[in-house]
Formats: C-alpha cells, structure tokens, sequence
C-alpha cells in the first residue's frame, strides 16, 4: 500500500488512541454511595440495554475515579434478582460498542482535475462525549426504625450485592447510614417513588479480598436480568448525588428495530455534514462542539440519537464505513443478546438491531425516567462527517482554474457548515480560504506524494436502509479495512455476505397489502349491501 | 395536504358572475365549517413538525395517505350519502395520519388511510358511526401489521407548541361545542394519574407536568377524542364515556405499561358510543348547524 495512506492511517489510529486516552469516567445510573468521605465522582455514564419480548438485560460501567474501597451503588431494579441474574462482565465490551458505533469522521480525496491517477481515501476517529463533574454529598442519620429487608446477598466477581426490599424511604435511607454507607442529601425524596413502585434496591460494594484475589485495578461492569414489562432505564437515582448535568450513553440491542424513549423527544444528531479538512486534527473536540450546540438547538430535554443499524445475521452491511468491528455473535451474547443462534464461523442467525442513544440529563429537564419502546423502524443512522482533501499534484492545466475556483466556494460552505454545527466564531479560518489562494499564486504543487493507484471517485451517499452501497466495498484497498489489519483487528469484510433483509421488508409489505385488499373487499361489500337494503 | 383557500372577495362588486356565486357559496359553507379550522390546525402542526422538530419529510407518505383517504371518501360517498363536503373529513383525517402514525412501509401507509375512511361507512349505525377514524386506522393497523408505530415523545416538551395545540384545539372545541368531552377526559386521566403519581409514590410535581406537556396528549385531548360524530351524542353520556376513556387509558398506562395509552383507550371503549346512544336519546351531531 502506498506510504502516504499509511502514514495516514496511522495518524488516524493515534488520534483514536488519543481519543480514548482523553475518555472521561463513568458512572452508573444508580446514585453512588460513599462509604468514607472520598471524593466522588459521577460522570458519563455507559449502559447496555438488551431487551426481547418482556426480558431485559441491563450492564452497567463504572469507570469509578476514586479508592475503590469506597465505592457503592443503588440501583433500582423491578424485582429480587436471583444469583444468576447477576454477572460481571469485561469492560472491553463497552470499548467495542463505543468504536463499532461512535460518529465518525470520512475522509474523501478530490481527483486532480489535471491527472487522472487519483485515488479516494476514507477513514475515521471516534470521539468521545463531554463529560462533567460533580460531588456526592452526605446527610445526618435520623434515629432507626427497620422497614427494610434484606431480600439477597450475593458475592459476584469483586462485588459484594444486597437486594433490597422497603416499605418506606426514611427506613431505607437510615438502613444505609447505619451500614455505614454515606447517601446524598435528598435521596429519601428520590426513593420514596420506587418504594411505592414495589422496586427492590441493588446495592453494591466492592469486596476488596475478591479484587484483591482477581488483581484487577478497575471496577469490572455490572450486569442484571429481569423479566419486566417496564423497558426502561431509572435516572433519576442518579441525579441525587449531581447537581450538575451528566452524560450517559445507551446501547440498546433489540431484535425488531430502532428504539426511542416515550417520554422524550428523540432527535437524530446532525449527520452527513461536509466540513473542513482541518477537523481532522481534532474531530473528538469538534463532535463534542457539534453535541453542545445540538443541545443548544434542539432543547435541553431531549434525547439524541447517535447511531441506528440493523445488525440481523442475514444483514450484509454491518456498518458503513466501518469505525470499528461490528460486534460478533459472542458480544452480543455477552450483552445479554440471547435470541441469536450460531451459524459458523463469527456468523449468526435471527434479527437484531443497535440503536445508540445519547443524553445528557439534569434535574431540572429530566423529571421522569427514560421509557423506552421499540419501533419496527429498521432505517440505519449514523453521525458521519465528510472531510475531502483538495486534489494533490500539479495543477496547471486549464482545468485547475475552474478547479480551484470550486474548491474556494466548497470550503466556503464547509466553514459556513462547521459554525452551524459547532457554533464556533469560523473567521479565524480566514485562511483556510486564502490557502486556496495560495494554489493560485504558487501555480504549482509538487507531485511527490502522488498515489500510484487506480481511480476511484465516489458520491457521499446517505447509509441506505441495510442496503450495500457503494462507498465500501470488498477488495478495495480502502482505509477501511486497512485501519483494521493494521491494528490487529479482524477484517471487515468477512462480515460481509449477501444481504437479504430487503427480503424481510418486502414479507412485511406483502402482508399489508393483504389486509389492504382484504379490507377494500369486506367493506366494499358491506356497504353495498347497506345500501341495497335501504333500497 | 390540503388546503382550503378562502374566498377572494373583491371591494366593488358589479354585477357578479353566477360562477363566482357557486365559488362563494361553497366556500362560504366550508368557512362555517369547524373542520375547515380543523384542518388548517392540523396543516400548522404538521408543517411547525416538518419544520422546527424536524422530522423526517417523506413526502411519498404524505401523498399516499392523502390520496388514499380521498379516494377512499369519493368512492363511499358516492355509493351512499353523495354529500362531498365529506372530503373536509377526509382531510382531517389524512392531517391526523400523517401527525401520528409512523411506518417506512407503503402498503401499511395505504392500509391505514383506508381503515380509517371505510370505518366511517361501514360502521355505521342509525347514521352515525361509532369509532375515531384516525383512532380506528392507527390502532387496526398496528394490530393487524406490527410493521407501525405511534411516537408519543416526537412533539417534545416544548411550552411553546402546547400553548399554541392547546389554544387552537380549544377554539375548535368551542366551535364544536364539545368542551365537556375533553373536560372529563383530562380531569379523569390527570386526575388519577396525580393521586398514583404524586400523592401517592411521592414524584415532585413536575414529573406529572412533564407527562402533560406532551403534544400527542393534547392532540389526543382536543383532536381526536373530543371528535363530535363518533362520540355519545347526549351530554351526560357523553361526560361519563369520555371519563372513562380516561380511567383506562391510566390504568393503561400505570399497571400495564402501554405507551399511547389514550389512543388505545379510546379505541376499545368507541364500540360503547353505540350503547349509550341507544340508552340515553339525544340527536346527532351535525357539522354545519343552521
């Protein structure tokens, strides 16, 4: 492969690895509690949510910042979990998710106007979100009276787990003093709601003999299985030890289609937006500036949707382009996806699709917890942001004129998109124009780093519904898969296969249309015959 | 869409023409119309989605569903009541549709445009049918397909377009004179939903506000349920019906988990507009009353 599209390559993983390094901490949805007064922490939060049918599997990740001694959490859950129920699991999943599903950055590369070897490169880095800080606070114990049960107690992995029934909050909250855990103030408020709601309390601690014995460092994440009607994901415990705004991001794997919460509005981020070449340098920055300025627009009381694909085992575009490998049978299991059947070799059968929500939610826009519901909405969405690279080499034929002149007017837009995205005052981009400039008085640019390969102009083309299209393709010796074998990683096109899931859609439709005939005919008839009987 | 232009009326008027007597009559007859406002509400709402909540424009769907519920109603009408200032129906219909039902599949567009006209022909009992058509379309076809959904949080929260719903759609109301339906409806379903909610979990009052400041709510309150032909036609049957309507849409809601809860509500208990019509003599309603 040509050096230059490594050299670039490689600048895209080390900003990736720069991203991941700048990764802020996580929380849990559930309030921390301190058994000491350490400095605690709740910040961005990341949950999977599984959920088929009335079943819901829900995994946590704790990126806890302070002695791990202190660390303990309640969490809400709809009934006593059995021992069974409950699994830790390795946090790399999380780190899976994240990059298969994270916006990403596209890279194109005009075609010289005056040369016709040219080739197109993409490629992409994955940001990660804004976080924010804020303190838990403790609260003076009243006198004790027990209402409080203990319904389970189990040791899992380096957790020590109590289930937890009350009658009422005042009990629970003196209940949790007296153990010796330090809860914030006005979470008697805040568990009064899920007492009458007949919830029981997932109260964990870390057993330090177990993390001792397992030599780990960080906390492992946390995952629960319940049977429920409800579909939903309790936030506001979370809110009682935060004053500030926090950041979650949620991972739903559902079988039939996209998910949405009821109770808020979901808006989709900004996507398939043309910015400037320079973005790249710090495209994790950017995507943080274009969710600010999202939130600014949109309201704060919103969801916003980051990334939607059907990940069905007959699905043949897992991802387009691909940021990272698109999770494997043994993931999604692992996530609690438990209607997948394995067919061979990393392959699957059955439906399954990934919605990758993002909120950032405080007390005061957020006074309900999030409801979820499935759609059949199958429609793939993804946060994608195109940079084009002006043509390389010489550019002194007739043509280059009129080139340049486009290209001034393109990246003109382009800022004009970046500060509608981000808000950002562009005129200091002044010469990101005036580069263009620049083309024209040197009037020439040295051909040195010319790509040998062949031509390959591509449109930007929105990601179809689970269709193939024709921004990647097998074989070609795009960054795509290249990024993936140079990072010892699996290559993407094994995922590829014929797509058949059009096929689904058209069962669907020949279904409605059924109806639809079926209902023209019994009506027509009934009301024919109504009419004759007036007759 | 469909809009319904008003008439152009010219300052001096010399001798007019029989044709503009026609234009003027008709559009005359559609001004006293409540649905003619009905429609241009809806039209609003529909354009401030498209617009400032920036959903997805699927043109296709839209005309489908318009040209469905048209046709729909020409065919009908023609076959029975000939009275073609119908197609006001139709489009409110066909506004509704469009404001509430979601689907990517064109035959489920088409099967729900036309559920929902040929419900008011074929339901029908002494000249009065007894289901929402827009209710009876939307809830048959998720029954039947699976492949639509309602989306109760598209409207957000914002206090600015539920002023602008609840105003509009209480405007309508009076029109209509149907004031009572949603009176009784939003006072059974708050109300029971306050007691659960507030006085009894212990949620901050805010947490009820949030669930009333949704859009689909107020759609739902002054669009839909307080719909004056398919609902009771005596007043008191009326109140107590649409109480109920509320009663299970927050047992719906609160032990059953059901997203939409009012939709659903409304749609099982419709068939029971019939009954209490039977009990309780009143005459029906009539769009334009002279």
């Amino acid at each position: 492969m040509d050096s230059k599209i490594k050299t670039t390559m490689k600048k895209f993983l080390l900003l990736a690895a720069l991203a991941l390094g700048m990764q802020p901490a996580y929380s849990f949805c559930g309030f921390y509690v301190a058994k000491a007064d350490a400095k605690l922490f709740n910040t961005t939060t990341q949950v999977i949510v599984t959920r088929s049918g009335q079943h819901s599997t829900i995994t946590m990740s704790s990126d806890f910042k302070g002695d791990v001694k202190d660390f303990a959490m309640v969490v809400p859950v709809p009934k006593v979990l059995q021992r069974d129920d409950i699994r830790v699991v390795e946090r790399v999943l999380f780190d899976k998710l994240d990059a298969y599903s994270g916006p990403r950055l596209v890279e194109y590369w005009d075609q010289n106007p005056c040369y016709t070897a040219q080739m197109e490169v993409k490629s992409m880095s994955t940001p990660r979100s804004a976080m924010s800080l804020s303190k838990g606070e403790s609260v003076n114990a009243d006198e004790e009276t027990e209402t409080v049960r203990i319904e389970a107690k189990y040791t899992v992995g380096e957790y020590d787990i109590l289930i937890l029934s009350a009658e009422e909050s005042g009990g629970l909250e003196r209940w949790l003093i007296r153990n010796g855990y330090k809860i914030p103030e006005g979470a008697r408020q805040v568990l009064e709601p899920y007492i009458k709601s007949n919830m029981k309390f997932f109260v964990v601690k870390v057993n330090l003999e177990e993390l001792d014995k397992s030599g780990m460092q960080l906390l492992r994440p946390l995952q629960v299985s319940f049977d429920s009607p409800k579909f939903m994901l309790p936030i506001r415990l979370g809110m009682a030890n935060s004053h500030g705004t926090q950041d979650m991001i949620v991972y739903l794997l559902t079988p039939n289609g996209r998910v949405e919460t009821v109770n808020y509005r979901t808006v989709k981020i900004p996507t398939d937006r043309n910015i400037p070449e320079f973005i790249q340098d710090d495209f994790g920055d950017f995507y943080v500036d274009v969710y600010k300025m999202a939130m600014k627009r949109e309201g704060k009381n919103n969801i916003f949707l980051e990334y939607a694909w059907n990940i069905s085992g007959n699905t043949g575009v897992k991802c387009d382009p691909c940021t990272g490998n698109p999770p494997i049978l043994a993931d999604l299991q692992e996530a609690g996806v438990n209607w997948l059947t394995n067919n061979g070799w990393n392959s699957y059968n059955g439906n399954a699709f990934f919605t990758r929500l993002h909120v950032s939610y405080d007390r005061e826009h957020f006074p309900q917890d999030l409801v979820f519901q499935e759609t059949p909405n199958r429609e793939n969405f993804q946060g994608r942001y195109i940079i084009t690279h002006p043509a390389t080499g010489s550019l002194k034929c007739s043509e280059a004129k009129s080139y340049l002149r486009d290209l001034k007017q393109r990246r003109t837009l382009e800022l004009q998109e970046l500060a509608w995205l981000t808000g950002r005052d562009v005129s200091k981009y002044d010469n990101y124009l005036n580069k263009v400039q620049g083309y024209l008085q040197e009037d020439e640019i040295i051909p040195e780093q010319l790509p040998d390969k062949p031509t390959q102009i591509h449109q930007v083309t929105k990601p179809a519904m689970a269709a193939v299209t024709d921004t990647v393709s097998i074989g070609q010796p795009v960054v795509t898969t290249g990024i993936n074998k140079d990072s010892g990683a699996i290559d993407q096109s094994q995922f590829i296969e014929e797509g058949s899931d059009p096929a689904v859609m058209e069962a669907n439709a020949g279904n409605s249309y059924l109806y639809l005939a079926a209902s023209i005919l019994l009506s027509t008839v009934l009301v024919l015959y109504r009419n004759r009987k007036k007759a | 869409m469909t809009t319904v232009s008003l008439p152009s009326i010219p300052l001096k008027q010399t001798a007019p023409e029989p044709m503009f007597h026609t234009v003027r009559r008709i559009a005359g007859r559609i001004v006293s119309d409540a649905r003619f406002y009905q429609i241009l509400f809806l039209s609003v709402f529909l354009m401030y989605g498209i617009a400032v909540l920036g959903w997805d424009v699927d043109a296709w769907k839209f005309a489908l569903t318009v040209g469905t519920c048209f046709i729909t109603q020409l065919v009908f009408t023609a076959a029975t009541s000939k009275d073609y200032y119908s197609l006001l129906s139709a489009s409110i219909s066909s506004l509704s549709l469009c404001l509430m039902l979601k689907t990517g599949v064109a035959g489920v567009v088409a099967l729900a445009a036309f559920l929902s006209i040929a419900e008011k022909f074929v339901f029908r009992v002494g000249g009065k049918h007894f289901f929402n058509p827009t209710n009876f379309g939307i809830c048959l076809t998720i029954l039947l397909t699976g492949q639509a959904w309602i989306s109760p949080g598209q409207w957000g929260n914002n206090g600015f377009l539920l002023l602008l719903i609840g105003s509009l759609g209480l405007f309508v109301l009076i029109k209509v004179k149907r004031f009572d339906t949603a009176a009784a409806f939003l006072i059974s379903y708050v109300g029971l939903l306050s007691i659960r909610h507030i006085f009894y979990q212990g949620w901050p009052p805010d947490f009820l506000l949030h669930q009333l400041q949704s859009g689909t709510l107020l759609l739902f309150t002054f669009f839909m349920i307080t719909d004056p032909v398919s609902t009771p036609s005596h007043p008191w049957a009326r109140i107590g019906w649409a109480a109920a309507v509320g009663a299970l849409a927050f047992v719906l809601q609160s032990y059953y988990f059901v997203n939409g809860s009012p939709l659903w509500a409304l749609f099982m208990l419709s068939p029971f507009t019939l009954l209490l019509d039977r009990l309780f003599k009143h005459s029906n309603f009539k769009w334009t009353q002279k």
